[in-house]
């Protein structure tokens, strides 16, 4: 009888506070597919692939508290056989993340099951195809993100302090070893905070990782995004550090839409640079290169709309043994679609 | 024999607690789909100080990684946002700001 009661009790409150927070809006909250579409020409020292995606990203809200998402890939990459005949390849697949948010309170949303782990500025953010400037990663990616850049486990996040002229984020995260398919993690644990000041809208923020399988090692990363308000410009770097190795990306992106001819036009067109280096410690590896790289390079978008954007980008990379040319060609979609009927 | 009632009343307490929320959010995206079809996601000139945060809330967190989406289904909007604090850490002060201007 107790547990009946109990149930009864817990499932009123639970219809409260799911409808409370909301009661002066008309949001709604049914399952949303959501994700993007991209086909990119990747030609790299010369050897062209063809790289068509689609990553599905879906959501799956319990009440306005839980959340449940996911997000897989369906990469192609074919290239020509014996260098010059038709082109041949296969499409791989994956689970990028699975997991559960809990938005428990304005401070603190816990997050179970496989999520991106959250070390700088480029996993969380800057992966997906649809909001990538440039579609190559950067030479310093792989450090705090071993071994897949997705961590199987539990993560606390959110906000510690706000007020209107600032705010303090952070993460904490916990992953643990796991060879399950699809949901292959390492045994890591770690931090990320960063203060953000939104009338200046610059953020600058730090990671910590711990890696504690097989050899444990610290990685670090310190990290900025800046976007002015007066003007259309997004700058953003992070430097990285670990035991394998250390670098930094810095990248600066420019709408120009204040050029005065040819408004209609130039408006959509993001010009965008960014300059990477890599300095490999204790011979590299583990996702750093082995050699000292450098790579400067210039992204050009034009954004058919919002959610279209044709892409382009060529970068050149500089190694002591090869000096390669890295050209990117492409268009990327973004969409959001609801999955669920509404009722009348 | 006790013992194996436990799970059973554990699974049931689970899956009550679901329905609420569950039931919770249903009511919600009832009330979305009244609205009408998609809303202006950018709305220029914002007229009171709940739209204006709403609005602030927006263009200075979404614009730190993409490009605002030009409209949005009413019917996703809370999910959306719920996506997005998650993703960009956003207190639920925001969130709340960012619904009331997405999907006023």
């Amino acid at each position: 009888m107790k547990i009946w009661l109990l149930a009864g009790c817990l499932l009123f409150c639970t219809m409260k506070v799911s409808a409370q927070d909301t009661d002066s809006t008309h949001a709604g909250y049914v399952p949303v597919l959501s994700g993007g579409i991209g086909y990119i020409e990747n030609i790299n020292g010369g050897t062209p692939t063809l790289e068509p995606a689609i990553v599905p990203v879906a959501l799956v809200p319990l009440g306005s508290h839980v959340l449940g998402e996911a997000r897989g890939e369906f990469v192609g990459s074919f290239q020509r056989r014996d260098g010059n005949g038709d082109y041949t390849g296969q499409v791989f697949s994956s689970l990028d993340y699975a997991q559960i948010d809990w938005l428990a309170n304005t401070h603190a949303i816990l997050v179970a099951g496989k999520y991106i782990t959250p070390f700088g500025l480029y996993d969380e953010r800057f992966v997906p195809i649809w909001i990538a400037t440039f579609q190559s990663t950067p030479l310093t990616y792989g450090i705090g993100t071993r071994t897949t850049g997705f961590s199987v486990g539990g993560q606390a996040r959110g906000v510690v302090t706000q007020t209107n002229h600032y705010s303090v984020q952070y993460a904490v995260y916990y992953s643990a070893h796991s060879n399950a398919s699809q949901f292959q993690s390492a045994r890591t644990t770690g931090f990320d905070t960063s203060v953000y000041l939104p009338t200046h809208r610059l953020e600058v923020g730090t990671s910590y990782q711990r890696f504690l399988d097989q050899k444990q090692i610290n990685s670090e990363a310190a990290y900025f995004s800046w976007q002015p308000p007066q003007v259309p410009l997004n700058f953003k770097g992070e430097y990285d550090h670990s035991y394998y190795g250390q670098g930094y990306w810095l990248e600066a992106a420019y709408m120009l839409s204040q050029v005065p001819v040819a408004n209609a036009f130039f408006k959509n067109v993001e010009l965008a640079g960014r300059m990477e280096q890599s300095f490999p410690l204790h011979g590299g590896g583990n996702g750093v290169p082995g050699v000292n790289t450098q790579r400067p390079g210039v992204a050009l978008n034009y954004y058919l709309r919002d959610n279209w954007r044709i892409i382009s980008s060529y970068q050149r990379q500089f190694t002591p043994t090869r000096d390669v040319n890295i050209w990117n060609v492409g268009f990327t979609y973004r969409f959001v679609w609801p999955a669920w009927p509404g009722r009348k | 024999m006790r013992k194996r009632r436990v799970p059973y009343r554990v699974a049931v307490l689970i899956a009550v607690v679901a329905a609420g929320i569950w039931i919770g959010g249903m009511g919600l995206f009832a009330r979305a789909d009244e609205s009408g079809q998609a809303a202006p996601a950018v709305q220029q000139g914002s007229r009171d100080h709940e739209q204006k945060s709403g609005e602030q809330v927006f263009m200075q967190n979404c614009s730190r990684c993409h490009k605002p989406p030009m409209t949005i289904s009413p019917r996703t909007t809370g999910t959306v946002a719920m996506h997005m604090r998650v993703r960009a850490k956003l207190s639920r002060e925001d969130e709340q700001a960012l619904l009331r201007y997405l999907a006023p």
